[in-house]
């Protein structure tokens, strides 16, 4: 880990390659990625549909483990880990943010913020207090008691950003978190992603197909079949 | 903790998918309860039915029945006791009783029979002068045999009997009418019997003689003429002393003769006119019970329905049966006259003792006395200690008093026919595999639903998985959540079975039931070769579906039981959902 800390890398991917098998056939949804992330690096992903992007961020979020090479994050070798190890990394490490906001549908904003906290046992007091905080921090306070239903989309994006920090995590992982958004909203989005990573440290990698999205990260990538076309793998003809 | 709040916000945010789920299972347990509510109604009605005795607190009753036999038509006596006892060894009170293979009549019955009967031959002669009205009331104990009291306290040292207590049943003659002129005059004698007798001639040598003897006295006495010897000749001629000295010469033949004769044979028919009487009879049944034994005999306080019980020491208060009450206009405080003493009537009562139900109860020492039967009985009850040991109890008193009829509980069981008999066996055939079947039906309808909610939710689940929820935090979640829902059905299927059972209760369909009676006065095979009815009795109960808390807890028991099974098949097929499939099936 203070090798990782000293050169400040959160991520490193060697050779790193999914392979789905669909009846015969291969698709190598992400295909020998090598790719170092910085720490407080805001990453963007960019490509076409099905060009592996969600894949490499499942990747990263420690959802789905490689079928080839290695991933590392924050010093620990992710394909080595079982599903409970990656469970906790996931519930101490990550925050994830979908394009669909993926909000319980049954539990007020404030709740759904509360849910990851869950896993790491924080008590109700500091749940409360660490969600009113959040919620407020995205502009939300006032919704803090609504259903996903009663808000708006750029609301509810909101709800999920704060719903993302609320485990402290090291990483940001935000799949197309614009994509159902108006312009407008998905600066807004944006501007509140920016500002709670650098305050917080926290590092972001962000998918998603809008430029103007994507001009605002400082590191950007695109992928094409499963390739960085940035930084092509080795051994790559 | 906020897992909780979860669920209860699921459950109470997705209604339509919980009350769905929760119907499923409530329609399920509701039946389920309503099956057993009427599965436990039969078998109530079957016990009322077939198992008379246990609601008198009696586990074994004693009978002495004429010609009681081992293949006898009433509950069958311990057939040990017939084949292994010799009946009349060193028992005088209980006799003649295994009758074998044949229904014949021993003469000890017979004779028995006969004395117990003997003393309603009623002699109209001596129930005052003719004219006079009269109203008396006469016991006698049919066909059912009294026995001496002192079997009772041999079969109360029984081990393994907790109590005997005595009882006496009779039936009652009420007669009320005028009492008859019955004389019948008859004159003999008066008869006219004519002889005629052809008497043979004098014979020649009688003429001799004759002719000497009157020659002699002619000579001797010299008087009056004679008419010569003929015969012809007129007598009267020769005076009054002739005719004494004729008769005196005459030969022995003549004069003393003797004859037999027998007046002809005949039979005197002389109508006498019946009796003009007005008798009217009705008969009711009656009893005598122990006042100290409240708790078992005859009839008991549990079916008390008005007033109170017996009081030890009164012997002029009694008990009736509702109907015999209705009937005769009668109620608590009334009171009734029967052969001089005037009693009553402290309480009713709803005997249940199928076939030997009577009409009135009084004090055992009263009812003997009235009916000549003092220190007699006609039944035992007795209460064994458990049920275990009424099989043997049994056997023991078959042992002691042989020719008893010795009926248990259990005995009198399994001879039912009538719809109780079919809804009873289709309750126990059908019953159990349609509480099963409507049970998976809920429980697989409760599973399928829930499989559907998981697969609607799986971005949810997806979503919990990426932000650190374990598989078990999520399988918890599902099965809280189906477990929320079985409560909630079960409570819901609980108030569905206890308005089934209502409704059961409200209708209470009838059932008849012919059953084979406790041995009473018509159950004996002397009964039956004279002719009185049978000892089967049918009886109607009305089906009630009574719901013990215990059903209802079973029935709560039964929806979080499928509420667990949904939830962990549920929990299980979320479990198995990879996080990154889910979120990339939804993306």
């Amino acid at each position: 880990m203070s090798e990782t800390n000293g050169n400040g890398k959160l991520y490193k991917l060697d050779n790193v390659s999914r392979v789905f098998r669909v009846g015969s056939q291969e698709v190598r949804a992400v295909d020998a990625i090598d790719l170092d992330i910085d720490r407080g690096e805001f990453v963007a992903v960019q490509g076409p549909s099905g060009s592996g992007k969600s894949t490499l961020l499942q990747l990263l979020g420690a959802l789905d483990k490689p079928t080839g090479g290695s991933l590392s994050f924050d010093g620990r070798e992710l394909t080595k880990l079982g599903q409970g190890d990656l469970t906790k990394v996931r519930s101490r490490d990550i925050g994830f943010i979908f394009q669909t906001f993926n909000l319980i549908p049954t539990l007020t904003a404030e709740e759904n913020v509360e849910l990851a906290m869950v896993p790491i046992g924080l008590n109700r007091g500091k749940r409360r207090a660490r969600g009113t905080d959040l919620l407020e921090q995205v502009g939300l306070a006032s919704r803090s008691k609504h259903l996903p239903s009663k808000l708006s989309g750029g609301e509810q994006q909101r709800v999920a950003i704060a719903r993302a920090l609320a485990n402290e995590p090291r990483v940001l992982l935000a799949d197309e978190p614009t994509g159902n958004l108006d312009s407008q909203t998905a600066d807004e989005v944006v501007a509140i992603l920016r500002k709670l990573s650098a305050e917080r440290d926290v590092t972001v990698v962000l998918v998603t197909h809008a430029d103007e999205v994507a001009q605002r990260a400082s590191r950007r990538l695109r992928m094409r079949d499963g390739k960085l076309l940035d930084q092509p793998a080795p051994g790559l003809s | 903790m906020f897992q909780f709040g979860y669920v209860f916000n699921e459950l109470r945010r997705r209604l339509g998918r919980t009350i769905l789920t929760a119907l499923g299972l409530a329609a399920g347990v509701g039946l389920v309860i309503g099956i057993i509510g009427v599965s436990q109604g039969l078998d109530q009605a079957q016990a009322k039915v077939l198992a008379p005795l246990s609601s008198i607190g009696t586990d074994v009753l004693v009978t002495r029945v004429v010609g009681a036999s081992s293949n006898g038509s009433s509950a069958t006596p311990t057939p040990a006791a017939s084949a292994q006892t010799d009946p009349r060894a060193n028992r005088g009170f209980f006799f003649g009783g295994p009758g074998g293979n044949n229904n014949n009549l021993n003469v000890a019955d017979i004779n028995a029979l006969a004395s117990e009967n003997s003393n309603v031959t009623t002699d109209l002669s001596k129930l005052g002068k003719p004219g006079t009205k009269f109203t008396h009331d006469f016991f006698l104990s049919a066909t059912l045999l009294s026995f001496p009291d002192q079997a009772l306290s041999q079969v109360a040292k029984l081990p393994g009997v907790v109590s005997a207590t005595p009882g006496l049943t009779l039936l009652a003659e009420h007669q009320t009418g005028t009492v008859p002129q019955i004389t019948a005059e008859l004159k003999t004698g008066g008869d006219t019997i004519t002889q005629n007798i052809n008497i043979a001639p004098p014979s020649a040598s009688e003429q001799a003689a004759i002719d000497a003897c009157l020659a002699k006295r002619r000579a001797a006495g010299g008087s009056g003429g004679f008419g010569g010897p003929n015969p012809s000749a007129s007598p009267g001629s020769g005076g009054g002393d002739f005719r004494g000295g004729f008769q005196s010469c005459l030969p022995e033949r003549f004069r003393n003769f003797r004859a037999q004769f027998r007046t002809p044979l005949r039979t005197i028919q002389q109508v006498v006119n019946p009796p003009q009487t007005d008798i009217k009879t009705t008969s009711y049944n009656v009893a005598g019970v122990d006042p100290a034994s409240p708790r078992a005999g005859l009839v008991t306080t549990d079916q008390l329905t008005a007033g109170k019980w017996l009081t030890a020491g009164q012997p002029n208060q009694i008990l009736v049966a509702n109907s015999y009450a209705n009937k005769n206009k009668l109620k608590v405080g009334s009171t009734i006259t029967i052969n001089g003493t005037t009693f009553t009537v402290v309480g009713l009562v709803n005997p249940t003792l199928t076939g030997s139900t009577s009409d009135i109860y009084f004090p055992l020492s009263t009812l003997q006395k009235m009916s000549s039967k003092t220190g007699r009985v006609t039944q035992i009850l007795v209460k064994t200690s458990s049920a275990s040991n009424v099989d043997a109890v049994a056997k023991e008193i078959q042992k002691l008093l042989p020719g008893a009829q010795v009926v248990t509980t259990k005995s009198l069981a399994a001879q039912v026919t009538g719809s109780l008999g079919d809804a009873k066996k289709l309750a126990s055939r059908l019953g159990g595999a349609l509480g099963v079947i409507v049970l998976a039906a809920a429980f697989i309808i409760a599973i399928l639903l829930t499989l559907s909610s998981v697969a609607k939710r799986v971005r949810e689940i997806g979503t919990l998985r990426a932000i650190g929820w374990s598989k078990s935090r999520v399988v918890r979640q599902v099965l809280a959540e189906t477990v929320g829902i079985g409560v909630f059905g079960g409570v819901v299927g609980v108030g569905i079975g206890y308005a089934a059972a209502l409704a059961v209760g409200a209708f209470s369909p009838a059932l008849t039931a012919t059953t084979n009676g406790v041995p009473n006065i018509g159950s004996s095979s002397f009964a039956q070769q004279i002719g009185l009815q049978s000892s089967t009795t049918t009886s109607t109960v009305s089906l009630h579906a009574p719901v013990h808390p215990t059903t209802l807890l079973l029935g709560i028991g039964f929806a979080i039981v499928g509420g667990l099974l949904a939830g962990a098949i549920g929990g299980w097929r979320a479990a198995r959902l990879a996080p990154a499939e889910a979120l990339r099936n939804v993306g």
